[in-house]
């Protein structure tokens, strides 16, 4: 079964429907027993960094949640769940990160006055072609996703960046893939069918990966 | 790039999706999870929903439907609704607090929206957006224009005036932390004149964050300039999208054509099908009620129990089939909108029906190949008008499409029959098996208290199918029963056949495949009461008008017209259950038995819808009305012996199953009688 982490923040109801909607049975926990065990876990969340890593913390979630992600399981990042992936954050103060993947989580901060802080909305996706990318298999180039959110990933290492928005001039890294671990900015519980296609694309790739002792 | 959203925005008060006008008069539009439902097939951009309830008390005020239980606090209703509600959610009304916030977040809203708390104690933006993220707080801001052209934010939904400007006030949210603003006019609202882009583009130019502008969308074609010309981040609109069949696709669409770099329309999302799924468990629990042998007193003990009220101006009570609201004297919608559907002038009336002829014109076939349009008909003095205006007034060559319950008078049969000979068109009358129509006759019954959802569905579904198949673009219905019975709507709204609206109230929510598995019924048992797909109604364009929009009704002097002309034969023996003789002559059960339903359920019938009728139309006083009410309501109809006979349940057993249909808003047991309170009391 699936662990989806309760870190007390935020409606988990939407993200369990879009699990359920295709067809993977999940439970939810903020216990580390349970996901030390589960076969594979998501983070989802919403709220600011430092709240974040500190109910993590509290629970005792931090380490065994490294051992997963180490173990070779798989580990889905939603929104600020794909942020504190990350090593650190520069969200209300610095705080560091599960530091699962490099990078740094830093302020969108645009030149243009048509870009608007917090990013709100429907960003056209475009994943990066790889031979082993598994999260946009299921769903064509430039599907637009919900996104909102203020801070992004920095800084990470480009072999790990699945997907890509247009954002100021520039891009930004919307999804992240290394392995095991998977991460996405954007909310695919509200992105509706094309987000349904990328929790289901992770499922695909729960059931493939090779499991390691 | 982020795209610019196309919003929804819907009003919730006690329980009920509202439609608004300049923010006092909310005429009830329905049942918010069956709208929501509907724009979850659509891949919406987003949705805010606006609590604009007085109190925190929320009840659907009807129990015969296939959701009858949402919950009744806003945080249960909120609860319910994010079950169905598949885009992001933004919720406001009456947050005071940071847990209120936290509890909607956490019932499923994805951003909250704050108004009057912020407007009161700023540093409550601040608070919230430490404790859940700029991007969780939308701050509201309800602006009036005074006559002097000086703008002004109000507080508590339009009644409290501020003394802030809207610029300097979007500024101050901004550096609080909002993390958007939801930008509403108060002057524009439900006034179909398009947003106040001055104001929308000044607040935009002064701010940084998100900006969705609303307030005055009239027609699709209103909202773009929010984009081009006022900057806005999104655009919103509230009534548009709860009058016209696939209103946002339709409206996407428009905003596409007019080059805004929206997401793609789409309809039939695979996750998320149009026809409501039912499970086998919820099904067979529906049947409880053959079970039942005892009044369950402790239901009715009167306990808790609201009181009815009933309009100060026609007879109509506050707990009623047809959906309705009441104004602070006491005045229901009806009264209130029939009123403005009798002011119109003769050249208002002309414009309209100018309107209409060019309607027809675009839809009018040039080839030969189709029809151009369906008329779906009964039969009666309605059907007979319609008609008349279609084809011999307006010169179009309709196809008249007849669903048939097999339930007809054998007056109304002969006139349903003389139509095509009378007025020279083609007619499909449409009988579904007999012994299909005993077993749904039934299962209505014993499921939701109406022998008539056949009928109800059949004749909201069966032209729209032929029009599809024929390749026929329009409908002409007669009028929209709500805006003469309940003042659902406001004349200038046009409104327009949708799946949702005979989804929720001609079906009760309870689609076709509610009924394959019972008594043996399959799928292809029910393809009459199957409604084209989306894809099938956007492909076509597909439009089901209401002549009484357009054409001015009166159905009194209609009925003498057809009668001399058409040879339209009027009903020579009485009904049991109301005083006028004209009506339902399709269907005997329909002023019958079906109507006998209504009063068991909801204390009043089919002689108190007339009545508020005529009162509106200048023809009685409230007090000869009551009189008639008191006369007919509560009577057993004869048509009993022949349903009795008809679907083989006897008298008794047809009693003790419509008894646990009475609503305990309504009903009450005293000494082992069931009581209630009368209008006469």
């Amino acid at each position: 079964m699936i662990a989806v982490v309760d870190m007390g923040i935020g409606n988990l109801q939407s993200v369990l429907e879009a699990f359920r909607r295709v067809g993977a049975a999940t439970f939810v926990t903020s216990s580390a027993e349970e996901v030390t065990r589960a076969e594979a876990v998501v983070l989802p969340g919403v709220g600011a960094f430092g709240d974040g890593m500190e109910s993590l913390r509290e629970k005792g979630l931090v380490e065994p949640l490294r051992r997963h992600a180490a173990d070779g399981r798989p580990l889905f990042g939603i929104c600020l769940g794909m942020q504190l992936l990350a090593e650190e954050s520069e969200e209300h103060g610095r705080h560091a990160g599960l530091g699962i993947l490099p990078g740094r989580v830093v302020r969108l901060a645009p030149t243009s006055r048509t870009c608007r802080v917090p990013n709100m909305g429907w960003c056209d996706v475009h994943p990066v072609p790889r031979p082993d990318g598994k999260l946009f298999a299921r769903v064509p180039h430039g599907e637009a996703f919900y996104f909102a959110h203020s801070y992004h990933v920095s800084g990470a290492r480009p072999e790990h960046v699945a997907a890509m928005i247009e954002y100021d001039g520039g891009t930004l890294a919307a999804a992240l893939e290394h392995d095991n671990i998977f991460g996405i900015q954007f909310h695919p519980e509200k992105s509706q069918d094309a987000g349904l296609e990328v929790v289901a694309a992770f499922i695909d790739a729960v059931r493939t990966l090779p499991v390691r002792a | 790039m982020v795209r610019p959203r196309l919003i929804p925005c819907l009003l919730l008060k006690h329980g009920l999706l509202v439609r608004s006008q300049e923010f006092r008069t909310h005429q009830v539009i329905g049942n918010p999870i069956n709208t929501i439902m509907r724009l979850s097939n659509w891949s919406v951009d987003e949705l805010i929903l606006l609590d604009i309830s007085r109190e925190d008390v929320h009840d659907l005020r009807r129990d015969d439907l296939a959701v009858a239980d949402i919950g009744a606090t806003a945080v249960e209703v909120l609860r319910s609704i994010s079950r169905v509600c598949f885009m992001p959610l933004t919720f406001g009304g009456r947050i005071r607090t940071v847990e209120d916030m936290r509890l909607r977040l956490e019932a499923g809203a994805d951003k909250c929206a704050i108004n009057t708390r912020a407007l009161d104690e700023p540093s409550f933006v601040a608070e919230a957006s430490r404790r859940f993220g700029a991007q969780c707080v939308v701050v509201s801001i309800d602006v009036k224009r005074h006559l002097d052209g000086r703008c002004e934010v109000f507080a508590e939904g339009g009644r409290r005036a501020t003394g802030r400007d809207p610029v300097a006030w979007a500024r101050e949210v901004e550096a609080l932390g909002a993390g958007e603003i939801f930008l509403n006019s108060i002057d524009r609202d439900g006034g179909a004149r398009g947003y106040k882009l001055d104001l929308v583009r000044a607040v935009s130019d002064a701010t940084t964050i998100p900006l969705i502008a609303c307030g005055g969308v009239g027609k699709y074609e209103h909202f773009a300039p929010g984009v081009r010309e006022g900057r806005a981040s999104a655009v919103a609109a509230a009534n548009i999208f709860h009058f016209f069949e696939l209103s946002y696709p339709m409206a996407k669409k428009a905003c596409l054509e007019a080059g805004l770099p929206m997401r793609a329309v789409k309809v039939n999302s695979p996750y998320f099908p149009r026809e409501p799924s039912y499970s086998d468990e919820q099904k067979q629990r529906s049947l409880w009620r053959l079970e039942v042998r005892e009044v369950d007193e402790e239901k009715y003990s009167g306990k808790g129990r609201g009181k009815v009220r009933w309009c100060t101006s026609c007879v109509y009570p506050s707990i009623s089939a047809a959906p309705l609201d009441f104004d602070e004297n006491g005045v229901c919608t009806g009264c209130q909108v029939s009123g403005t559907k009798h002011w119109l002038t003769r050249e208002e009336w002309e414009r309209r029906t100018d309107l209409l002829r060019d309607l027809l014109e675009k839809y009018r076939c040039r080839d030969g190949s189709r029809y151009d349009c369906v008329i779906p008909v009964s039969g009666g003095k309605d059907s007979y008008f319609q008609t008349h205006v279609i084809k011999n007034v307006l010169g179009l060559n309709p196809l008249l499409v007849t669903y048939n319950g097999n339930n007809y008078l054998d007056v109304g049969w002969r006139n349903v029959h003389r139509m095509k000979e009378v007025f020279g068109v083609d007619h499909v009358f449409y009988s579904p098996s007999v012994d299909l129509l005993k077993k749904l006759n039934r299962l209505g019954f014993v499921i939701m208290g109406d022998m008539n959802w056949h009928a109800h569905v059949g004749i909201t579904t069966l032209p729209v199918r032929v029009a599809a198949q024929f390749k026929v673009p329009l409908l002409i219905w007669g009028e929209h029963g709500y805006l003469d019975l309940s003042g659902q709507f406001s004349m200038d709204d046009f409104p327009e056949m949708s799946y949702r609206d005979r989804l929720e109230h001609f079906a009760r929510a309870y689609e076709w495949n509610y009924m394959v598995g019972f008594e043996g019924i399959r799928s292809q048992d029910m393809i009459v009461y199957k409604y084209p797909g989306d894809q099938e109604l956007y492909d076509l364009d597909l439009r089901g008008l209401y002549i009484g929009n357009y054409v001015y009704w009166e159905a009194n002097e209609h009925t003498k017209m057809v009668m001399e002309t058409y040879g339209f034969e009027g009903n020579t023996e009485p009904f049991d259950r109301t005083y006028r003789t004209m009506s339902n002559l399709d269907d005997m059960h329909e002023n019958g038995l079906h109507d006998y339903l209504k009063y068991v359920k909801f204390g009043y019938g089919r002689a108190t819808d007339h009545v508020c009728k005529d009162i509106r139309a200048g023809l009685m006083t409230r007090d000869e009305g009551v009189a008639l009410v008191r006369k007919y309501d509560h009577v057993k109809p004869r048509d009993m012996a022949r349903w009795s006979r008809y679907v083989g349940m006897s008298e008794a057993e047809f009693d003790r199953i419509a008894d646990t249909f009475r609503d305990p808003r309504v009903w009450r047991r005293e000494h082992g009688q069931w009581v209630k309170d009368n209008i006469w009391d």
